[in-house]
């Protein structure tokens, strides 16, 4: 049973990746993934608080899974960053492709130990 | 946007499914890094092999399919939908990374949470960058790409891929 709750929830994230980065990217318009680097810090805010309050605060396994690994693990995205950082490099914009793993790494890890902190204190 | 586009523009109903194409390669990408979860089982403070698995093949496996649909197959409407933003997607994942390594920081765990970020960064651009040269054939032909290759003798019109619909041949107008 859990495994159709993930995998729904895996759907709803991919879903929801791909309209943030639609509503995000076109606002940006520029050759910066600002889309996916949204996604992922907010995706990690939002992982670190329901891991930190499911470590302090006794909510279920069940819950953390489908919450956890099926939406906010299908919604944020380690591929795309990939992807795009090569992409960038080969469009012989290099610096940009260095900045987009960078930011996405050091913003993310806050974000997350952000989330943890919360999750755990509230 | 594309030369080789629809003329008169998508049917109405093909945004509704694109999102549906998204939300079934969601589906199993997220299964596929379920089960993988599974099998490998990370210990609270060890190194998070499953993660680092699923980031790593994602990521190849991104760069072939976004660079297969993008460069080399004639246009197709839901191959990048479905396996790309949907499966891959999906598969792979940054919050997880993200959290996986502060935990491991916070347990003083350091030296190990940055040698897995270290590690996840330079296998997956490596990855990605395999999997699109693997696309364009340039680490050994993929099945099926040897007709593109142009042959110094050929004189032109004799070819008998030369006038396949959708492979650039000329056709008799």
């Amino acid at each position: 049973m859990i495994v159709v709750g993930v995998m729904v929830a895996g759907a709803c994230g991919a879903v929801l990746r791909y309209s943030v980065d639609h509503v995000v990217q076109r606002r940006a318009g520029s050759e910066f993934p600002l889309g996916t680097l949204v996604i992922n810090v907010s995706g990690s805010l939002v992982l670190g608080f329901l891991t930190g309050s499911a470590l302090h605060h006794g909510v279920s396994a069940t819950w953390l899974t489908v919450a956890g690994t099926g939406l906010i693990g299908s919604y944020t995205t380690f591929s795309t960053l990939m992807f795009d950082s090569v992409r960038l490099a080969e469009a012989d914009h290099s610096a940009l492709s260095v900045l987009n793993v960078v930011v996405s790494m050091v913003v993310g890890l806050g974000a997350a130990a952000l989330g943890l902190a919360l999750g755990s204190a509230i | 946007m594309s030369p080789t586009g629809p003329a008169h523009g998508p049917p109405a109903s093909e945004p509704l499914l694109r999102v549906v194409a998204i939300a079934l390669g969601g589906a199993l990408g997220t299964l596929a890094r379920y089960g993988t979860d599974r099998a490998l089982v990370p210990r609270p403070s060890g190194v998070p092999w499953a993660t680092f698995t699923v980031n790593v093949a994602g990521s190849l496996l991104l760069g072939l399919i976004v660079t297969l649909v993008v460069e080399r197959w004639p246009p197709t409407r839901f191959v990048r939908p479905f396996a790309a933003i949907g499966f891959c997607g999906g598969f792979t994942t940054f919050s997880t990374l993200a959290v996986e390594t502060a935990q491991r920081a916070q347990h003083g765990r350091v030296g190990l949470a940055a040698g897995y970020v270290a590690a996840s960064l330079v296998a997956g651009v490596v990855a990605a960058f395999v999997g699109m040269a693997l696309a364009r054939g340039r680490l050994f032909p993929l099945p099926g790409q040897r007709r593109f290759v142009p042959d110094p003798d050929d004189l032109g019109g004799l070819d008998p891929h030369a006038a396949e619909p959708g492979r650039g041949g000329e056709t008799p107008s």
